[in-house]
């Protein structure tokens, strides 16, 4: 690095600045989301107001009667809260054999959880809504919602846990048997203490990937258990004339993410490479 | 009980459920694809509901393959798609972290800003971009060309000058509505979701990178290109791969930005096309679910043979 810095004095002002440049521009949209939901639908599509304006909380105000938004916002929250809970409580079991008990199969079944993941949804499309509508009866219910967005994640839930609890040395875990700790204890007070910020960061990411999906829970919902991707894809046409409120239930629904993604950015490298980069 | 049953039991529900997740709807869909299977024929309403007895072999592969003109359309718009996202999402990735990779005032900030396109959720991406930017009358786009064109309007009124500006034309703004287009547009926006992906796992990446070998090449006299061409790019092969395999798997079935901006318009991947055949005809949409499986896996076993080993290390 230090090599690298001392370049020239030309590259040591050039190179901050482009970089701030491409980042700023970067997140200009998301800055012009956030900018665009302090107008009136009226302003926003007048060039004279595009940078000056006076600036309005109306959007907001009526977000509940312009798109019933909380009932959207709860829904995600329920379906990714008890989604993130359900595949914690199935992969934790789960990793901690993998990483302290690994078998000759276990390389195998990680691989064979990873693959899972690259089947294309929209390939068991038809099945799916046949199944829960006709068969199962838990169309556009919030307990499918939960259960098909665990399950989506499952193997990245796994994958995660099992980098960080291999982490913990072995010494640790086979000390606690010899002193009679039973498996449950095993997990409860001492792994789970011991990887507390792995398996916070395990159930942030999923919790994120919940919040933001968008196949399942447009296709398999109507009303009932419809979550923020939904609302928002319902209002897919050429809005020009609504894009004040448009913008502001974007915001209202990428801006908690986008924060909670913040804290997660080193994790997320672990999580999305299944360990391989860290 | 043994040592080996409980570890094993404690992996059971993991399995059992994921094991449940993928066969069941995958042999549904591979029995839907040999049978004739129409959800709205009032001629023939037998096809309405599944059943053996309407079994039509290789039919619908056959009617997918030669007879629905999408079908290629599609494949070759999903494979389009990805290879566009992958190539600028690599190179910009590769550009930016490295940029970023040094040390400067406010580089929290700027890693920050650049991460943030990544939690943004697909469908407001693409809500966003398709309307507040990409649109040709009311969007950024239509607003910075007509200002560019009254610009020039304006410098037409110069005296020696105005000669020059004047032989320009008129600039008119890019639809991105239209069917080839809207594929420019859904590969803009991915692009600009997934470049932070890549950026954060270059720049994890770069920093376990040797200084001391880098600073022996600066000694030697080798200029910076060699430097990043010799040491650097060897040492993000590894990441450069797993980031192509995991946008692979993401954008394969990249479904919620081309049903927001290319609805209706002509322009469709294999996923969208799917859909289109669930409101009929679920042999068609089976039969091409099962290509599409069969293109994810060929993608998926080649990249895995890339990465597979290095995952485990």
């Amino acid at each position: 690095m230090a090599a690298v810095a001392q370049t020239s004095r030309f590259g040591n002002i050039f190179w901050p600045v482009l970089a701030w440049v491409v980042a700023l521009i970067f997140f200009f949209p998301i800055f012009w989301m956030v900018f665009t939901s302090f107008k009136t639908d009226a302003d926003a599509v007048k060039p004279e107001y595009l940078f000056f304006f006076k600036p309005t909380l109306e959007n907001y105000t009526n977000m509940t009667e312009n798109y019933d938004y909380w009932r959207f916002a709860i829904n995600s929250a329920i379906t990714a809260t008890f989604a993130t809970l359900f595949a914690l409580v199935v992969s934790i079991p789960c990793a901690y054999a993998m990483a302290f008990n690994p078998s000759r199969h276990t390389k195998d079944i990680l691989i064979w959880m990873l693959s899972t993941k690259m089947l294309p949804a929209a390939a068991v499309l038809y099945p799916m809504t046949f199944l829960t509508k006709n068969f199962l009866a838990i169309y556009d219910t919030h307990f499918l919602i939960i259960l098909v967005l665990s399950l989506i994640n499952l193997p990245i839930v796994i994958w995660m846990l099992f980098t960080y609890f291999k982490e913990i040395p072995k010494e640790i875990i086979e000390a606690s048997k010899m002193d009679g700790v039973t498996t449950w204890g095993e997990i409860k007070d001492i792994l789970i203490p011991l990887a507390w910020g792995g398996v916070a960061s395990t159930a942030l990411l999923c919790f994120i990937f919940c919040w933001n999906e968008a196949y399942w829970t447009v296709r398999l919902t109507t009303t009932e258990a419809a979550t923020l991707s939904k609302l928002i894809e319902g209002n897919r046409a050429p809005e020009g004339l609504f894009f004040g409120r448009l913008s502001a239930v974007s915001t209202a629904a990428v801006g908690p993410i986008v924060v909670l993604g913040w804290f997660c950015q080193k994790q997320l490298v672990r999580g999305l490479t299944f360990g391989a980069v860290k | 009980m043994s040592k080996r049953t409980l570890p094993r039991l404690l992996q059971t529900p993991a399995v059992i459920l994921l094991l449940l997740w993928m066969l069941i709807p995958l042999s549904m869909t591979l029995y839907f694809s040999f049978i004739r299977y129409v959800l709205n024929n009032l001629r023939r309403p037998e096809w309405t509901t599944p059943s053996f007895s309407n079994w039509r072999g290789f039919g619908n592969y056959e009617y997918v393959l030669f007879s629905a003109k999408d079908f290629w359309l599609a494949v070759q718009n999903s494979l389009f798609i990805v290879v566009c996202i992958l190539i600028f999402t690599v190179i910009l990735g590769l550009a930016l972290a490295i940029l970023v990779n040094r040390t400067f005032p406010g580089r929290g900030i700027v890693r920050v800003l650049l991460i943030s396109p990544f939690f943004v959720m697909p469908a407001v991406n693409a809500v966003l971009w398709i309307n507040m930017i990409l649109d040709p009358v009311l969007g950024l786009n239509g607003l910075a060309v007509e200002g560019i064109n009254h610009v020039i309007n304006g410098l037409r009124e110069f005296p020696v000058l105005g000669a020059f500006f004047s032989m320009w034309p008129e600039l008119v703004p890019v639809s991105f509505r239209a069917t080839q287009t809207s594929a420019y547009a859904v590969i803009i926006m991915v692009t600009w979701q997934w470049t932070p992906f890549a950026v954060l796992i270059f720049m994890t990446s770069l920093q376990s990178e040797d200084e001391q070998q880098k600073e022996a090449a600066i000694l030697d006299g080798a200029n910076a290109w060699s430097r990043f061409r010799n040491l650097t790019l060897p040492h993000l092969a590894r990441p450069i791969a797993i980031v192509v395999m995991i946008q692979s798997i993401f954008h394969l079935s990249l479904y919620a930005e081309i049903e927001i901006v290319s609805r209706g318009n002509g322009n469709k991947n294999l996923p969208y096309l799917i859909g289109e055949f669930t409101s009929n005809n679920i042999g068609a949409a089976s039969a091409t679910g099962i290509f599409a499986v069969i293109l994810a896996n060929i993608v998926a076993i080649f990249l895995l043979r890339m990465v597979g080993k290095s995952l485990m290390d």
